[in-house]
């Protein structure tokens, strides 16, 4: 696998959406290229940041207390 | 109507996504008591049409759906026009911090506060904004973010693509206005 073909994939490897298939060539690609391994990093690390950033906001307990009211 | 107990046990289940559902109408409505609004109207909506969940499918993704959709039609007058999105072209923010001679995470992602990240991830436009909170917050399948806004799971990647070159670029800005990082070369990382 080339560089440009593993960059092309790097979004959907990061998703955890490839093929087996091809989860394995770009896993395999990584591993014996820094470059790209330092990008795939990079993205995870983007992804995850995203993913703390924004979970850090929760219902408000009464908020819930409310809901459980009203629904039950 | 369903049994007393098949209610609470539904209502139970369902509470379990509030954290989700409350979230992801935060982010879309930028206000935390049409958030709630929101999400009462989803949950008494979902409540009443629990008949036609299918128990022991996604119960998040056919929550996150109702309540989408109740947002959509309480803005659907700007739906139109929400879609454009600024084309930034390419922007590979690894690339560009790489260029001007930056270590990518260390110097940049690791000093950027998640207020700043919830500052860049509401400036997109909702329909990109709510693929970033199915995929990247809520971890989503491209098949499930699909079936939840509707759309062929075509639409949600190129979403996803544009809105995070979006996300890159808006990061990128605050970096360089912030010192984090100078265009012209080197960081500059301000220290408490």
């Amino acid at each position: 696998m080339r560089c440009e073909e593993c960059s092309d994939k790097l979004d959907r490897f990061v998703d955890r959406e490839l093929s087996d298939t091809e989860a394995l060539q770009v896993q395999l690609h990584l591993e014996g290229c820094p470059e790209c391994m330092d990008h795939y990093d990079f993205e995870s690390h983007l992804k995850r940041l995203v993913k703390h950033s924004c979970e850090c906001d929760k219902a408000p307990e009464a908020f819930r207390e409310k809901l459980r009211q009203i629904l039950s | 109507m369903a049994e007393p107990a098949a209610q609470t046990a539904f209502a139970e289940e369902a509470l379990t996504h509030l954290d989700t559902l409350y979230r992801g109408a935060l982010r879309l409505t930028h206000d935390p008591d049409q958030a709630q609004d929101l999400v009462q109207e989803a949950y008494l909506r979902a409540l009443r049409y629990q008949h036609s969940y299918q128990a022991g499918t996604n119960m998040k993704a056919w929550l996150f759906a109702i309540m989408r959709n109740l947002f959509w039609d309480r803005f659907k007058g700007v739906r139109k026009e929400d879609v454009s999105l600024d084309d930034v072209g390419e922007f590979v923010l690894y690339d560009k911090l790489r260029d001007e001679g930056a270590r990518p995470e260390s110097d940049v992602l690791d000093k950027i506060a998640a207020s700043e990240v919830v500052a860049a991830v509401d400036t997109l436009p909702p329909l990109h904004r709510e693929v970033v909170l199915l995929v990247d917050v809520e971890g989503f399948s491209y098949k499930d973010a699909a079936e939840t806004l509707g759309v062929p799971i075509g639409t949600v990647m190129s979403r996803l693509h544009r809105a995070r070159q979006q996300l890159q670029k808006s990061l990128y800005d605050y970096a360089v206005e912030s010192g984090i990082v100078r265009p012209s070369g080197m960081r500059q990382v301000p220290q408490q």
